[in-house]
């Protein structure tokens, strides 16, 4: 083997070792963070009540009169309470780490983080919005549209938008 | 160019396959979400089955009585000689998203049908074992928050996060089993499709200079 050709193979290989090791911290630390956050009451109500007044702000402008107390979101019609499972934080932290663990570059997995966050943001309010719209109108399909179809919704739209990303806006890494 | 013609003729086909993919996962998810009343009664007793000597290996003195009411778990507490206390109870959608991992299953591209069978029971079998471990570390995990089960300083302070830790595993377990087997078939997918793409690039500069 030409000599060149074995220092560059070794590069390669360590460049290789060195991209896994630093792949292997971050899906670690986005692990820990969202085991964190998931677990801080404050983190966790600041995100409640955001979500409370974005869904309430929306229903809003579409003509409703509710109002926001702490979590709740109600109307003399109906009410919705944003708990932790409804912030869509665990969604989102299980596309992040499925994001920082495919093998691409840093730009790609940045892009990848910012369609993830926004895109299940996005979809999680629309859900909460059509709740509430449930909520008044059909009451007796709430409990399955809540538990059952939007809970699948939830899970094909981040696989497939991950997938989406994966496919479309990756590259591979030159060394692999 | 070279642009336009990425960005029009190969991501369509992965497009496609993905409006194939939710297309298929949705009508399955309809299909079989219209089922569960039927499957969850049985599924619920399978774990019962699976924890109840489970519990018994985890506590000493077992004080867990377990009771499959349908499609809910009812979790009893032994509170004296022959004496149990109704502690909590597990709804009939705790366990739904084995519905969810058969239609990612079923929905998954490039699995011939016997493979896909054997990993829709392997799929089956982990999700069962998740669940089962699932039902017993949150009740145990309940036990300590209110105090009915003595445990080490380390565990008491950090208990947030042991049962923020179980509930993302609940959460993601089936995408985790769904992506755990099915990994290979779509890194073939993907590698393809890169692939293609690469080889698309000589061929976009051809046309350039012929053009």
């Amino acid at each position: 083997m030409d000599p060149m050709d074995e220092t560059k193979d070794r590069h390669a290989m360590r460049s290789r070792r060195y991209r896994i090791g630093a792949t292997a911290i971050a899906v670690a630390a986005a692990v820990a963070l969202l085991v964190w956050v998931g677990g801080n009451d404050t983190v966790m109500g600041s995100a409640q009540t955001g979500l409370a007044r974005i869904t309430s702000g929306i229903l809003n402008l579409l003509g409703h009169r509710t109002v926001v107390s702490g979590n709740t979101v109600s109307s003399g019609l109906f009410g919705i309470t944003v708990v932790t499972a409804c912030t869509g934080l665990f969604t989102t932290g299980l596309f992040l780490i499925a994001v920082l663990a495919y093998p691409t570059g840093w730009r790609s997995k940045l892009l990848g983080a910012g369609l993830g966050i926004g895109g299940i943001f996005a979809l999680n309010v629309i859900r909460l919005v059509s709740l509430y719209y449930i909520g008044v109108h059909l009451p007796g399909f709430l409990d399955s549209a809540h538990q059952l179809i939007w809970q699948s919704v939830l899970i094909v739209f981040a696989v497939a938008l991950w997938l989406l990303w994966a496919g479309r806006w990756t590259y591979a890494p030159r060394e692999a | 160019m070279r642009r336009a013609k990425r960005s029009t003729t190969k991501p369509t086909r992965w497009t496609t396959e993905l409006a194939r993919f939710v297309a298929v996962f949705l009508g399955v998810m309809a299909l079989l979400a219209g089922l569960w009343s039927f499957l969850a009664p049985t599924y619920s007793t399978v774990v019962t089955w699976l924890a109840r000597p489970l519990f018994r290996l985890f506590e000493a003195p077992n004080v867990t009585v377990l009771d499959a009411r349908g499609a809910e778990i009812w979790i009893y507490r032994i509170v004296g000689p022959g004496e149990i206390a109704p502690f909590t109870w597990f709804d009939r959608y705790t366990f739904f998203a084995v519905i969810p991992l058969l239609a990612l299953l079923v929905a998954t591209p490039g699995l011939g049908w016997r493979r896909r069978l054997v990993k829709t029971g392997l799929g089956i079998g982990a999700l069962v074992a998740a669940h089962t471990a699932y039902l017993i570390a949150s009740v145990e995990l309940s036990y300590v928050a209110i105090g009915l089960m003595p445990v080490g300083a380390f565990v008491a302070r950090t208990l947030d996060v042991w049962q923020v830790g179980v509930r993302i595993l609940w959460e993601a377990a089936p995408v985790a089993i769904w992506i755990a087997l099915t990994l290979l078939a779509w890194k073939r997918l993907l590698r393809k499709l890169k692939t293609e793409r690469r080889d698309e690039v000589p061929s976009g500069d051809a046309l350039r200079v012929s053009g």
